[in-house]
């Protein structure tokens, strides 16, 4: 039926397409672009400047010479991946519970998926006065403990949904041959939802990396992540928009590739698996 | 209380036939789903709970950093006379409808464009969820950067096509302009929800409608829209959850100046810039309220419209 569309259609539809991809993916096509740009091009009034220039390297230079960045890279990831392995080993029994025999009759369930709409700010504030009488503050542990609240409710939810699609049965078959329930589990329900536990680890991978708020409140220098140091690079006297955006060029790009391979899922995991894209 | 033998022994209704170890009773169909939520009761108790009540018991107070002396309801009588806490308020509720129907309009827009079958139609269908998972700093950030008045591209272009310069981060339109970046980073989430939503519909319902001679208009208002409404409305309550505690873009951007504080930002700055713990306290629990109150009543209707389309 598409196929009768008039050659004046097809062209519209595609302009529009092109403009849609244009607009959502021209800021960030913009950041690796001023990544490579020396810095008079950056501040020049010239609009034919910002595409023709030589590039440069002196960005990334600035930025892992002048600045801690590398250590700010690594405090993300240790925060982000250890985060993470301490939500899932909580989030995939529980949500095993949940999904095979309705634990808590649902209000549980209710509760676990209502610490998402806590503000952030609402946490703050007693995390902050508890982790500075346990000298936490500026820690890593700090920011693996706060993350882990902040995923561990997500991980459930999205989990509860992949084990829901688990037949029952298997798990029968394998009671009547004497089989126990936490043999059950392992061997058998686990392996069956290894791309779920994968899907939802890279979605907490992610957040833990992105998140701002807490990084920003719980660190000074010692643990600072990378979306702290780079939110510096602006509001400072000379704003440092080549090495900002060599900075953000670095850190979204495991972000970018990670939406590209999970772009199936994440509809499903932003709605929570309410509907699966 | 009188146990019989058998109760002892019988595990998974296998006899062991001797007492069974505290592993076989927490694995057994009786206790095991409660050991499994184990884990997560703690980690809700200790991360949701105390705070919880350590804020409502702080909003009694007048504290800071080093000591407390209690109040009573005065914070809550502040905040009511506080215009400093209405105007916020204000703001986010403008803020959050205004990038909710932009967002579902734009978002229906491209849906409908796209539900058809085309060349690319994956990658094209990918490629836009790509800001989806970029942290919304980071973003807002370079968007600051792109509209910055002398050197941002954007103004750049605006001037080269003849239109001119615009003044973005001017008091009266950066409001606007950070509901801007927003909807840029957020309506290829409804475009994308909404699409996967067409692509499920029933197309014999449709051809039927074209049967009985149905126009464009016609079937989307009668048949569409209707078929849609769970998946508008799931958006509409995510939407309003995550937007009504809008923090990174604006700092990012105007850090709470020219006329954009919003609601979370003014909990922060007077809970982190103030050290104000009693009022910052009694802030936070609003936003909290404010947002279980919406939830709560945006669930009961997104529940109705998902019994309405069964």
């Amino acid at each position: 039926m598409y196929n009768k569309d008039s050659i004046g259609k097809r062209i519209a539809f595609w302009i529009i397409t092109a403009i849609i991809l244009l607009v959502v993916l021209g800021p960030l096509l913009w950041v690796y672009l001023t990544a490579f740009k020396p810095a008079q091009d950056i501040f020049t009034g010239q609009l034919s400047q910002q595409f023709m220039f030589t590039p440069t390297l002196e960005n990334f230079d600035r930025l892992f010479n002048q600045f801690p960045f590398f250590q700010n890279l690594l405090n993300t990831l240790i925060v982000s991946v250890v985060s993470t392995i301490f939500v899932m080993i909580i989030a995939v029994p529980a949500a095993y519970s949940f999904a095979r025999w309705n634990t808590g009759g649902g209000h549980l369930l209710f509760v676990t998926i209502s610490t998402r709409m806590f503000p952030a700010v609402v946490a703050a504030l007693p995390f902050f006065i508890v982790f500075r009488n346990l000298g936490l503050l500026d820690t890593r542990t700090a920011l693996v403990l706060l993350y882990m609240y902040f995923n561990v409710s997500f991980a459930t939810f999205l989990l509860y949904g992949f084990f829901r699609d688990v037949p029952a049965e298997l798990e029968q078959a394998a009671l009547i041959d004497g089989y126990g329930r936490f043999n059950i589990f392992r061997r058998i329900v686990i392996p069956l939802i290894l791309p779920g536990i994968a899907t939802t680890s890279v979605f907490c991978l992610i957040w833990s990396w992105n998140e701002f708020l807490f990084a920003f409140l719980f660190t000074r220098n010692a643990a600072k992540t990378v979306t702290v140091l780079i939110s510096s690079f602006w509001g400072s006297i000379d704003i440092q928009y080549g090495t900002m955006a060599a900075g953000a060029a670095i850190s979204i790009l495991p972000t970018l590739i990670a939406a590209w391979f999970m772009q199936r899922y994440i509809v499903r995991g932003l709605t929570f698996g309410a509907v699966k894209g | 209380m009188s146990t019989t033998k058998n109760d002892d022994v019988t595990i998974n209704n296998v006899d062991l036939g001797r007492k069974p170890s505290v592993w076989e009773v927490l694995s057994s169909e009786k206790y095991f789903k409660w050991m499994l939520i184990i884990p997560l009761l703690l980690v809700l108790l200790v991360f949701m709970i105390y705070p919880l009540i350590y804020s409502i018991f702080n909003s009694f107070f007048d504290a800071d950093l080093s000591g407390r002396v209690a109040v009573g309801l005065k914070n809550y009588k502040d905040m009511l006379r506080d215009t400093d806490f209405w105007i916020p308020l204000r703001r986010t509720a403008v803020v959050t409808v205004v990038c909710i129907v932009s967002e579902i309009l734009i978002g229906l827009g491209i849906a409908t464009l796209w539900n058809r079958n085309f060349k690319g139609e994956n990658v094209i269908r990918g490629l836009i969820l790509l800001p989806l998972l970029v942290a919304p700093l980071i973003l807002s950030i370079v968007w600051n950067f792109l509209l910055e008045y002398d050197i941002g591209f954007i103004n750049q272009f605006l001037a080269a096509i003849g239109i001119g310069r615009v003044k973005w981060w001017a008091p009266s339109g950066a409001l606007f302009t950070i509901c801007g970046i927003t909807v840029w980073q957020w309506f290829p989430f409804s475009a994308s929800v909404l699409l996967a939503g067409l692509k499920s519909l029933p197309k014999d319902t449709f051809e039927a409608a074209q049967v009985d001679g149905a126009k464009g208009w016609q079937v989307f208002r009668k048949l569409t829209l209707p078929m849609l409404t769970p998946l508008i409305m799931i958006i509409v309550l995510l939407r309003t959850m995550w937007l009504i505690r809008l923090f990174d873009p604006l700092y990012g951007t105007t850090r709470g100046a020219v006329n954009t504080e919003l609601l979370d930002w003014m909990v922060y700055r007077t809970s982190f810039v103030y050290f104000d713990v009693g009022y910052g306290s009694t802030l936070a629990i609003m936003s909290l309220y404010l947002t279980i109150i919406i939830a709560a009543l945006m669930y009961r209707q997104l529940i109705k419209a998902l019994d309405a389309s069964k």
